[in-house]
């Protein structure tokens, strides 16, 4: 039953109080004008039937194709706090993405880093603090003696060339081949996971050696060979096997650690080592800016 | 750089790899035209190489390609060919801790689909036309191994590649499964150049209409499954016993042996060759080599 | 069909969702995207910017940060979700680029509910005074004060400056003041509308 009343474009309602066909469809195709919409979006909002009604004026492909995307979105995870941070400073965000198959950012790996970390650094200062044996050295209480450095001076810019390693190494990318037969840059693939990665082992490194007992320039002092010796292994991968280079760079810096830490321990960090691993660090730099295409290649070998 | 993507190929012309002491392959030659081709060969006859030289993840010692016109020596035109291709490579491996939909989107990304929307577009688009729309949230690790054939098939397909290269697609299908993918296959718009390895002449015979024979690194046959079969016309017979002469024998369901051989016996009831006995008596011709 | 089940069984779909029920987020959307869609229309005529809204909708839900505190509307709930969302995605469409056609909203921010009020209003004084101001006026009220809208948010809406959209709500509340302080002209209207809606 219709009737007919004054007022703007008389909408056909239904005798039990819903809105009828008409009106729906008014409404759907927008013809249905002024304050009459208002009734129809009240009475919406509180009746389930006419809100059915109305989704079969919809297209019916349009909804579906948003039901199968909203599945997808739904289906990503979430970024989580540092991702946002990130996210608001301008990085966009696919990069941000990228990282997500970058295993040196894992929960699990930084929390190895961590946990290594605080052993090795436990230990010296426990040894210091004289809670641990001094290993047969008759020590006065508070001395420093610099060996108990020798540890941590050796795993510290390890850990960092770790990180990096398996940013860039192959083998812990299971989906290498898919990165490199895709067109994203392989370079800007690769220095957004070395970046990533570096920040992620440099920042718990330097905080242990903030707690370390040790000289106060330690943290800083830390700085320049860990990067150098990133940089050693990334340019040797452009020339050699990268599993090489890798290995290459971490024996490079392990054996004259061990060597030294029996005499001098912070030998490798003082102002001599520093100018050598500044210099490897331009020196590679440099083969690095010459050979990066390489890293574009597959390294199948 | 003009591009015809329409009407161009792919072209390899005596291509060689050696990997230490093994040739894997020794100036090999083809071309694949819009369709799908297949590339049928056992295992170690270098298909693999071949395939990862086509999808710019190798580089061959000694040879020239050429996809849509573009080289992937050229520095400038690899990434170019790079998006116009989707590969499968043999034995893909998936971050543990990826979902279906991440690890879909992570491959987005690589293929440069930077805009947020589009990409769950393509995702969504990929995963409706595997099946795989249930498991976007399911992470890999817990997938079968058919689901994550799938799944790699799937990320081949995300930017509607012109050129779709996939190494050993099919295996861990189940047959039901492997129809759904050749209906799949020659569904795909675009009408693209597909590729396809596999040790399987069945696969051929039921998805290609052209096929490649690599033995040892070497290209033994080019043509239709149907002239494939052809060359074993005349040489496969059947009988109740085994036939020493054969090459190769082997009791059939129906309890008769089959023989294929260069020298059937005289009054020998040969049948009809298939794609396989074409196949298996190449590969026997090359293993007498 | 009694409004108090189908209530219920949206709050309770509505919770399942919020705790990581993926089906019942598709079935969410089953029944809700199809008004959203259409309401959003009426407010923002670019398809993709009313595509990308409601998935944005579903997925703040998706992600419980709705805050849904049980009892009350769903419908009404998603509808504040939706519409802030919608002005979202003008914003990141880069501000409106054409007005859209807006027609009228339902004030169930402001106003009661109740479908009579409503239906009286339509036909009733303020439904007149507010027919009888011009329509961007009219949207800059609605907006502001049916859809409860700050005027920031309105002017992405809107299409306009965000002082536009405060002068406009001044003087249609001058001219509704006006409109509604003289007596009533012509007959009450509302009567014979009410009985063709029927009680609810």
């Amino acid at each position: 039953m219709t009737s007919s009343f004054p007022g703007p474009a008389g909408p056909a309602a239904g005798a039990d109080g819903h809105a009828g066909e008409d009106l729906l469809a008014g409404y759907a195709a927008g013809t249905v004008d002024g304050v009459a919409v208002w009734s129809v979006e009240a009475h919406l909002t509180g009746c389930a039937r006419c809100r059915s009604a109305l989704s079969a004026h919809v297209d019916a492909e349009r909804l579906a194709g948003n039901r199968s995307v909203l599945l997808v979105r739904a289906a990503l995870p979430e970024g989580g706090r540092v991702r946002r941070l990130l996210c608001r400073c301008g990085v966009p965000d696919h990069l941000l993405r990228l990282l997500v198959a970058t295993p040196s950012l894992r929960r699990s790996w930084l929390l190895s880093v961590a946990g290594v970390l605080a052993v090795v650094a436990g230990e010296a200062a426990a040894v210091t603090h004289g809670w641990l044996g001094t290993g047969g050295r008759m020590v006065p209480p508070g001395y420093l003696d610099p060996g108990i450095l020798a540890p941590f001076l050796l795993v510290a810019p390890l850990l960092v060339l770790a990180g990096v390693a398996a940013a860039f190494l192959p083998m812990f990318d299971p989906a290498y081949r898919l990165a490199v037969a895709a067109p994203f840059s392989g370079v800007t693939l690769l220095l957004v996971r070395t970046v990533s990665a570096l920040a992620a082992a440099l920042v718990p490194v330097v905080a242990a050696a903030f707690v370390l007992p040790g000289p106060g320039w330690l943290p800083a002092a830390l700085l320049l060979p860990s990067l150098a010796l990133c940089a050693f292994a990334l340019a040797a991968a452009t020339v050699t096997d990268p599993r090489a280079a890798a290995v290459t760079a971490a024996a490079l810096w392990a054996l004259p650690v061990l060597l030294a830490s029996a005499h001098v321990p912070l030998l490798m960090v003082q102002r001599n080592a520093q100018f050598v691993c500044a210099a490897v660090l331009c020196a590679s730099a440099v083969v690095l800016f010459l050979r990066y295409d390489r890293f574009d290649i597959g390294w199948t070998r | 750089m003009t591009l015809n993507v329409r009407t161009a190929a792919v072209r390899a012309e005596g291509l060689s790899r050696r990997y230490g002491a093994t040739r894997a392959l020794d100036d090999v030659s083809l071309t694949l035209d819009r369709g799908i081709t297949g590339l049928l060969g056992p295992n170690g006859a270098g298909k693999t190489t071949l395939l990862s030289i086509l999808a710019t993840v190798n580089e061959p010692d000694a040879g020239q390609v050429s996809v849509f016109g573009l080289d992937p020596r050229d520095a400038a035109e690899r990434p170019e060919i790079r998006r116009r291709l989707g590969y499968l490579p043999q034995e893909l491996g998936y971050h543990r801790h990826f979902t279906v939909a991440g690890f879909l989107d992570y491959v987005a990304i690589l293929k440069e689909i930077t805009d947020r929307r589009r990409r769950a577009e393509e995702v969504a688009r990929v995963l409706a036309a595997l099946g795989l729309e249930r498991r976007a949230r399911t992470r890999i690790r817990a997938l079968s191994g058919g689901l994550r054939q799938r799944l790699g098939i799937a990320q081949a397909l995300l930017g509607r590649p012109d050129l779709l290269i996939l190494d050993e697609p099919t295996a861990g299908l189940d047959p039901e499964q492997r129809l759904r993918f050749r209906e799949l296959l020659s569904g795909l718009p675009g009408d693209p150049v597909i590729v396809l390895s596999t040790h399987q002449a069945d696969d051929i015979a039921a998805i290609c209409p052209h096929v490649v024979v690599l033995l040892q690194g070497q290209v033994h046959f080019t043509g239709t499954p149907a002239e494939l079969a052809a060359t074993a016309a005349g040489r496969v017979w059947a009988a109740c016993e085994r036939d020493a002469r054969a090459h190769l024998s082997w009791r059939g369901g129906d309890n008769r042996w089959r023989h294929i051989g260069d020298n059937p016996p005289a009054g020998a009831e040969l049948v009809a060759p298939t794609v396989e006995d074409g196949y298996l008596l190449l590969s026997h011709a090359a293993g007498a080599r | 069909m009694r409004p108090g089940a189908a209530e219920s069984d949206d709050a309770v779909l509505l919770r399942a969702v919020a705790r990581g029920n993926e089906e019942a987020l598709a079935a969410l959307y089953d029944r809700h995207a199809g008004w959203l869609t259409v309401r959003m229309t009426r407010r923002c005529a670019m398809p993709d910017v009313v595509d990308q809204a409601v998935q944005d909708t579903f997925l703040v839900l998706w992600r419980g940060a709705g805050g849904y505190r049980g009892g009350g509307d769903v419908a009404a709930f998603i509808w504040g979700i939706g519409i802030r969302r919608l002005i979202d995605a003008i914003r990141r469409e880069n501000g409106a680029r054409r007005r859209p056609p807006w027609r009228a909203a339902e004030p169930e921010v402001v106003v009661s509910a109740e479908d009579q009020v409503l239906v009286g209003i339509e036909h009733g004084r303020l439904g007149q005074a507010l027919a009888g101001l011009s329509p961007e006026l009219r949207s800059a009220i609605e907006a502001t004060v049916l859809d409860g809208l700050t005027c920031a948010e309105a002017a992405v809406l809107l299409g306009v400056a965000e002082g536009t959209v405060k002068s406009r709500c001044h003087r249609a509340r001058v001219a509704l003041r006006a409109a509604l302080a003289e007596p009533q002209s012509g007959p009450d209207t509302t009567a014979p509308h009410r009985e063709a809606w029927g009680t609810s």
